[in-house]
């Protein structure tokens, strides 16, 4: 008798376009139309490294768009480093999407994208979806180098005002790209992704500004999809998005610890407690 | 047609690989992503008697072939559980072991036969060994004695197999196991997580806030081979072996040196289609082999343990 062959629900997708952006800048096109359909803007993956070697990686969800979606990440490590390797034509495993993405649900007439570095690998689908819906976005883009500033004019093409930073000054504004939100005028919408510094500096300017502001957050995951909560985030009991849990643990804490990749990765900066 | 089907101490299971407590949630989690036809139990996240919000952050760290983990128990606590996570978990495809941690024998009992009272719980596991919760967790798993006292009060509470959840972090672990066969338990869970830290150079601070870890993935897999191995050689019920597994040939290792059955947790973080991968190596392996049967190689490769060869003829 065969053996019994088990139904995974891995998306096996392919790549079908890789681009190395800048050096250790990279961008996967794949051939993976049902995650197409199901991408929100602000969620991610889980990539399973293509040797089998090291843990799975969580990547934004860069394009998605007919039947390709895409992946841009940096070159840090070991599982990247696997990634980076793939060649058009190979398979490559994802699970997702994941997360709960930006909540869009009620347009602004002004947006501000904040993106840090590799950040800028999760926002794009929401400065889409933003313009779109007939907001004007403005994308606050920082990196060190001019040459980290990657696909920048793709989010022009897109429809956004570009406002650049870098930190040695090679393009746009010698500084952090948080400096340049302080200065522009006050939007009604902030969305930001980057590095932890550049997000706690973009809530506390939401918060001087009034303005609603949406964090997605990098941390290390596990599972990526809720099970190990190794990867919480301390988040006000009385948001929307903490996780059910008893009303009054021991010590009477107003704090719960949220997981960044389930409860998450998106959340409201004022909700926040770290 | 190879079976693969095993019992662990009056558990029935359809596949010999269990997902690892903490590892996997509910199992909800990875439902909408992996197959999970060839699981043949999940062993849910610990529960306590009270809520716990778990250790501050960070709690991973990456390190070289594994990771270290210091979750510290977050969970809400055994009232919560069952009145509004256990009706969820019905009607499962496949058994549900609860997994019970606690900070007094007490603690113990009590959780474990709420727990066991529940339809939805096919066996409970005792996790006598998280490493996680200041020194108090692992306590259990380190005194013989204690570990006997946890597991002969928690016995009283129930009839469904009771799985004891052994700690690496012991000089002898067999005779903890020993003791804990003794005192009732119907199988064995080995290893937990090793102890561990890693610390960060530019900060010059711990990298888990909680200051120290459990170490797992196939970095301590011989260390969980081992175990098996010795805790084979002095107990007679069924041993879940648990460490760094991720390929059909780790899982192989175990069922040799002694388990009935294998548990996976931090390859899933690799691909969560580990336990269909390994499941279908162990029916191709014994299909080669013509052994009909997965409880046929357990323990095969048990030879005892060497005694070093002395230097005769030098007495000096």
């Amino acid at each position: 008798m065969p053996a019994i062959e088990y139904d995974s629900r891995v998306h096996v997708t392919r790549v079908a376009d890789r681009r190395e952006l800048a050096p250790g800048v990279i961008l996967l096109g794949l051939e993976a139309p049902e995650l197409v359909r199901a991408t929100r803007p602000g969620q991610f993956v889980m990539a399973i490294p293509p040797a089998g070697e090291s843990a799975a990686t969580a990547l934004g969800i860069y394009e998605a768009e007919g039947t390709r979606a895409s992946l841009l990440f940096f070159i840090t490590g070991k599982r990247t480093h696997e990634l980076a390797e793939l060649r058009v034509g190979e398979p490559l495993g994802l699970i997702g999407p994941l997360g709960n993405g930006f909540d869009l649900s009620s347009v602004p007439q002004r947006a501000a994208i904040v993106a840090g570095g590799v950040g800028i690998a999760s926002v794009l689908l929401a400065a889409q979806a933003l313009v779109r819906s007939g907001a004007s976005v403005e994308l606050l883009y920082g990196a060190r180098t001019s040459e980290l500033l990657v696909d920048a004019e793709r989010f022009g093409e897109a429809g956004c005002e570009l406002v650049l930073a870098t930190d040695d000054g090679s393009r746009g504004r010698h500084g952090f790209v948080t400096e340049l939100l302080g200065e522009r005028p006050a939007p009604d919408l902030i969305l930001a992704c980057g590095p932890t510094p550049m997000l706690r500096a973009v809530g506390a300017i939401a918060a001087e500004l009034g303005v609603p502001a949406q964090l997605s957050l990098e941390e290390t995951f596990a599972c990526g999809v809720g099970g190990c909560w190794g990867c919480v985030v301390p988040l006000a009991r009385s948001s929307a998005q903490a996780p059910s849990f008893p009303p009054a643990s021991r010590g009477g804490s107003d704090v719960v610890f949220a997981r960044v990749c389930k409860e998450g990765p998106v959340f409201r900066s004022d909700e926040l407690q770290w | 047609m190879v079976s693969l089907e095993t019992d662990i101490g009056g558990l029935r299971l359809s596949h010999p690989t269990l997902m690892g407590s903490g590892c996997y949630g509910s199992g909800d989690e990875f439902a909408p992503f992996v197959d999970q036809t060839a699981i043949g139990a999940i062993v849910l996240k610990s529960v306590t008697r009270l809520p716990r919000l778990g250790n501050p952050t960070p709690r991973l760290v990456r390190t070289p072939a594994g990771m270290l983990n210091a979750i510290g128990l977050q969970n809400p606590g055994i009232d919560w559980y069952v009145e509004r996570e256990l009706p969820k978990y019905a009607g499962r495809a496949c058994p549900l072991v609860g997994s019970v941690a606690g900070f007094s024998v007490d603690d113990y009992a009590y959780v474990c036969e709420r727990l066991a009272a529940d339809d939805a719980i096919a066996a409970v596991e005792l996790n006598i060994s998280c490493p996680n919760v200041a020194s108090e967790g692992e306590t259990f798993a380190c005194d013989p004695a204690l570990a006997a006292k946890v597991v002969k009060t928690a016995r009283t509470t129930t009839d469904k197999p009771l799985i004891v959840k052994l700690s690496p972090n012991v000089t002898d672990i067999a005779a903890v196991a020993v003791e804990v066969e003794s005192a009732g338990a119907d199988a064995l869970a080995v290893i937990n997580t090793v102890r561990g830290m890693g610390i960060d150079v530019e900060t010059w601070r711990p990298r888990l806030g909680n200051v120290t870890g459990g170490l797992s993935g196939p970095a301590i897999r011989p260390i969980a081979v081992l175990a098996v191995y010795e805790v084979a050689r002095a107990v007679t019920i069924p041993i879940v072996g648990q460490g760094g597994i991720e390929t059909v040939t780790d899982a192989l290792e175990f069922f040799l040196a002694g388990a009935a059955a294998v548990a996976i947790g931090t390859a899933n973080f690799t691909d969560p289609r580990t336990p269909e991968r390994i499941a279908n190596g162990l029916r191709d392996y014994l299909q080669q082999r013509g052994i009909a049967s997965i409880r046929e190689i357990v323990g095969k490769a048990n030879v005892g343990l060497a005694d070093a060869h002395e230097y005769e003829g030098d007495e000096g």
